[in-house]
């Protein structure tokens, strides 16, 4: 137990966390419905969106790119599977599922080899087709929602695992935060244990050693792209599983939110540092502080100003904590 | 001829682009010429670019140093909502001549400060420009929406929309602020010492420090000089508008990305040059207004200013790469001889 | 000198490259059939295909009393009058529908419509394409103002350069319009929608919230404002919980948003929802989590988004206008004004079959809203 405790308080998620417990304490005295497992799930399920596409926006921040299209690609996939289901009403769940992630990997392949061949900045490439793909999308929808999902498509996303009885209900864990849990240990998978994972790593630290110690940068660039456009398809399904319509409007500008989470949970924009562990604190703190600020009643008016100060209070106490470790590091070399 | 061979060699991004401008003020002039190329339609732009134009400085002042300012627009409307507390008041109306002198002085002095909350946490903090400017957009945005309740600001003294619409022989005013701003910066970055200081710390931080520069005095003046220059913008905002409001300018934020990109500077810091974002900024407005004018729908402006920014940049690799190649092969032909 | 020549061709080819962009842009938007239509027939008013605009109007228009002769400056399409109609933004699907009226507008009475606006709602860029319009010199410029300050100066311009000036959805400066189409008076509605929501809640006292497309617009906040004050006057007893909170016109947020607020506000009673996404978003929470009983939720909607909602009673009413017609009846009354006919309560237009009601010399009322529940 104390070990536990000891890598915890080492760990570079420590201060998220305790900000966490911190605003969750908080909330808690002044709504105690906060802290129940139905609001839990609630939250999470509302927010496994943004988790699954920060989670896509993980390695790709980690080998030191940045991935601006994701808004673009879920906004497309949405769209394609809209169109898709109304067309074959009678198709099923895992030719939609496999439709999305195929059309994101597709966008992410895109941006990937622009990136690789032609040498365009991560931010400018991905900035660039996330304007063409938003553009032409809402060119051709006209902005216009889809609806009349078929039943057996809409009925998928109201599946429930287990039964926690919470607040007078049972509640059991929707579907929506398994798909999160599922894309969160795949994300680890990869990360920590195939050689693609550590090449992600490896080129996010130092392109010059990466290249030198053997790996193929440019395939490692591209999977990331790639990884990040199949996550954001995935998204597009969750988003239709909860919202049963496309409203080709709604994500327009989520890619700084994402990258927000990722970045919050301990990711660098610089490369090579970034956890799955962190990103999910991430993403907890995005719902905590998003769900908070209406349970304590903070006026409408002042929700962006808070939401702005936690930010930038949460990055700052990280990144002063993490000069601390440094100095004390460099401390005890002098010591010896 | 030896100057031109200079700027050539220098300036060869630089040409590339103002060629593409050209390129395509003749197309659009070609498509509409008694529509585009008309004395009014000029002028309309002269007014419309100074805004967006000093945003794009804004933005690019911050990117040299291998940053990223996402607050600008919020930045500049948030300053444009305090000074224009100040100058609906009967006091500034009674006054015009003070009122809108204080209300300009107040809306860049307010982006400064802005800047320079930006500059304590990115340059003394060390936390990444990205997400502190991520956090500040969220903060000013809010921080106007508690000060306006989500209205506009209105009753400004009629000698304010002057600024933002008035003319000196004919040329706006407004452009001859962005004029101005342009030749300012342009000293600022390329001819003075602070400026090589900054394109050396969007280089390699690192090593500036070590050379005894002070680093994070020049970040932190670097984001203030930034907010100055959306402060300029958000003066104008206001005053083209006659009113001020959260959300004005807020599609200029990555257009201002792309403008800087598009102009050559690197996004990593380190190099670039004011008058290729210039020339930039003039071919998205040349894009933008004389697209409008043949009536595209808006979507398809964005696609294809997308599309030569992608194809830009293709175009950058490629030359860059033939060029190497002729290099090399000129000195392998070297080392035979 | 080789590197010299490569970097010229490819700029030029650069050029080409935007030029067939621009291209494809005009000819793809005029094969789309919705208000894409407006913009691609306005694209091909300059280039060659202009001849199709035309000749097709006036087979459309069976009284093509739209004279030639005021139509100065809209040379390049042949005769009828060029009308701008500009949404707040484009592609969403109210000002989609909107624009679809517009355009079907413009083709019965054989006049150009040219449909087109921001992607996003920024009063700037409006005023920016506004400027472009003028510049292009066309008839009448109808616009649906992001924020109605923001408008004064560019529209002041539009006046001097002799164009006639309309605004619609959203009132501009009433002393520089010649007409405002309104989808209904603001205040009516507001308090329309208060009504129906304590009709639905079933009594007069309880707690009540509202959730907005953002806290910036400006038509909402004027419905939001009659609305409180309405039900200040006549509902003592009725408890307004909170500021109206703001849901980014996002039905993902919305959705979110009323969850959030019914668990802190657990004996909330009603919520009134402005703002199209808000009817199927927060529909969709009420519905999510069982409580169609206890909350009524009044909300704008566009009708064919809300229908699963609405047949389990999660939205009480929704509440909107014909939004195709108020596309209609604006270019209707545009063209109506420039051919100089005087817009008066009971006189009767080209295109609209129903004298027209106005108000204040100015207001043409669309007619009131169309409220639709569960069938």
């Amino acid at each position: 137990m104390q070990k536990v405790w000891k890598n915890l308080t080492k760990s570079k998620e420590i201060s998220i966390l305790a900000i966490i417990v911190v605003l969750a304490v908080c909330i808690t005295i002044v709504n105690p419905n906060f802290l129940t497992v139905s609001n839990f799930f609630d939250i999470m399920r509302s927010n496994s969106i943004y988790g699954i596409m920060a989670l896509g926006m993980l390695p790709v921040l980690i080998s030191g790119g940045i991935d601006l299209s994701v808004s673009s690609t879920i906004t497309l996939c949405a769209v394609v599977m809209g169109k898709f289901l109304q067309a074959n009403p009678g198709s099923n769940i895992v030719v939609a599922i496999l439709l999305c992630m195929v059309v994101g990997a597709l966008a992410g392949l895109v941006n990937g080899l622009l990136v690789t061949k032609f040498h365009i900045p991560p931010i400018v490439a991905t900035l660039g087709t996330q304007t063409i793909v938003m553009a032409a999308v809402l060119f051709y929808t006209n902005g216009m929602w889809i609806s009349g999902m078929p039943d057996w498509f809409l009925s998928f996303g109201d599946i429930q695992f287990g039964a926690i009885p919470s607040a007078g209900k049972v509640v059991g864990m929707p579907i929506q935060i398994l798909f999160l849990i599922l894309v969160g240990i795949a994300t680890w998978l990869i990360l920590k244990y195939t050689l693609m994972g550590r090449g992600i790593y490896a080129v996010g630290g130092n392109v010059q050693s990466a290249t030198r110690v053997g790996y193929n940068v440019s395939r490692v660039t591209t999977f990331v792209y790639i990884y990040s456009g199949t996550l954001a398809g995935l998204a597009a399904v969750t988003d239709i599983l909860i919202v049963k319509q496309i409203d080709p409007n709604t994500f327009s500008g989520c890619e700084l939110d994402v990258i927000a989470i990722a970045v919050l949970g301990g990711a660098s924009v610089m490369g090579g540092i970034g956890t799955v562990f962190g990103t999910f604190l991430g993403i907890i703190l995005m719902a905590v502080i998003k769900n908070g600020l209406v349970l304590v009643r903070v006026s409408s008016y002042w929700q962006k100003v808070v939401m702005g100060i936690i930010i930038l209070v949460t990055i700052s106490v990280d990144v002063i904590n993490r000069r601390i470790e440094k100095a004390r590091l460099v401390h005890v070399d002098v010591e010896e | 001829m030896k100057i031109w061979k200079s700027i050539r060699e220098n300036y060869q991004n630089e040409l590339i682009l103002f060629g593409i401008f050209v390129g395509l003020f003749i197309v659009m002039g070609i498509i509409s010429p008694d529509k585009f190329l008309s004395a009014g339609n000029l002028q309309t732009m002269c007014y419309q670019m100074p805004e967006f134009g000093l945003m794009a400085l804004a933005m690019m002042a911050a990117v040299l140093t291998g940053g990223m300012n996402l607050s600008i627009c919020t930045g500049a409307t948030v300053a444009s909502i305090v000074a224009g507390c100040f100058m609906a008041t009967t006091f500034a109306n009674e006054n015009p001549a003070i009122g809108v002198f204080v209300g300009i002085i107040i809306t860049v002095a307010v982006a400064a400060v802005t800047g320079l909350l930006n500059g304590v946490l990115i340059a003394y903090v060390g936390v990444t420009a990205m997400l502190v400017t991520l956090g500040t957009k969220l903060l000013f945005e809010g921080l106007g929406l508690v000060v306006t309740k989500g209205g506009s600001l209105a009753g400004f003294p009629p000698l304010f929309l002057k600024v933002g619409s008035g003319a000196l022989l004919g040329i706006p005013y407004t452009i001859l602020i962005y004029i101005v701003a342009i030749v300012i910066t342009y000293f600022l970055f390329e001819r003075s010492v602070w400026g090589t200081q900054v394109y050396m710390v969007g280089c390699n931080e690192t090593a500036t420090r070590f050379s005894g520069i002070a680093t994070r005095r020049t970040v932190l003046l670097v984001y203030i000089y930034s907010g100055i220059m959306y402060g300029l913008s958000g003066v104008l905002i206001s005053s083209r508008y006659c009113s001020a409001k959260t959300d004005y300018g807020s599609s200029y934020l990555m257009q201002a990305v792309t403008a800087v990109v598009l102009g050559g500077t690197s996004i990593s810091g380190g190099s670039g040059t004011v008058a290729g974002t210039v020339i930039a900024v003039a071919i998205i407005q040349v894009v933008s207004n004389g697209l409008n004018l043949v009536g595209v729908n808006r979507y398809m402006i964005n696609m294809i200013t997308g599309i030569i920014l992608i194809a830009v940049l293709i175009v950058r690799y490629v030359s860059g790469a033939l060029s190497d190649k002729k290099k090399i092969r000129e000195r392998a032909a070297r080392a035979r001889a | 000198m080789k590197k010299k020549l490569v970097s010229l061709l490819l700029s030029t080819a650069l050029a080409c490259t935007a030029l067939a962009g621009c291209g494809g842009g005009s000819s793809s938007s005029a094969a789309s059939s919705a208000p894409a239509e407006a913009s691609g027939s306005a694209g091909a008013s300059a280039a060659s295909e202009a001849s199709a605009a035309p000749s097709e109007a006036p087979a459309a228009s069976e009284a093509s009393s739209a004279p030639a002769e005021a139509s100065g400056a809209a040379e390049a399409s042949g005769d009828g009058y060029t009308i701008v109609v500009m949404p707040k933004l484009v592609s969403i699907p109210y000002f989609t529908m909107t624009g679809e009226g517009a355009v079907k507008a413009g083709e019965d009475l054989g006049i150009n419509v040219i449909y087109n606006g921001p992607t996003t709602a920024d009063a700037a860029e409006q005023v920016t394409m506004l400027e472009d319009y003028i510049t292009q010199g066309v008839d009448a410029i109808c616009v649906a103002p992001n924020d109605p300050a923001a408008m004064t100066s560019v529209l002041t311009k539009a006046k001097e350069a002799g164009i006639v000036v309309l605004d619609w959805d959203t009132q501009a400066d009433p002393n520089l319009v010649d007409a405002s189409i309104h989808n209904i008076d603001d205040k009516a509605f507001g308090e329309h929608m208060m009504q129906e929501l304590v009709a639905s809640m079933g009594t007069e006292e309880g707690q009540w919230a509202i959730v907005t497309g953002g806290l910036s617009a400006e038509n909402l906040n004027l419905w939001i404002k009659y609305a409180k004050e309405y039900a200040e006057a006549n509902y003592p007893n009725l408890e307004l919980v909170a500021d109206p909170f703001p849901t980014d016109e996002s039905q993902d947020l919305a959705y979110s948003t009323t969850q959030d607020l019914l668990k802190t506000y657990p004996d909330l009673k009603g919520i009134l929802g402005m703002s199209t996404p808000t009817g199927p978003g927060c529909g969709l929470a009420i519905q999510d989590l069982g409580l169609q009983d206890q909350v009524s939720l009044v909300a704008n909607a566009m009708e064919d988004d809300v229908q699963s909602v609405l047949a389990d009673g999660s939205l009480d009413c929704g509440c909107l206008w014909d939004c195709h017609d108020l596309g209609y009846l604006t270019v209707c009354v545009a063209n109506a004004i420039l051919n100089g006919q005087k817009i008066e309560s009971g006189a009767t237009i080209e295109g609209w079959d129903t004298p027209l009601e106005v108000l204040d010399e100015k207001s043409v009322i669309l007619g009131p809203a169309a409220d639709y529940r569960a069938k």
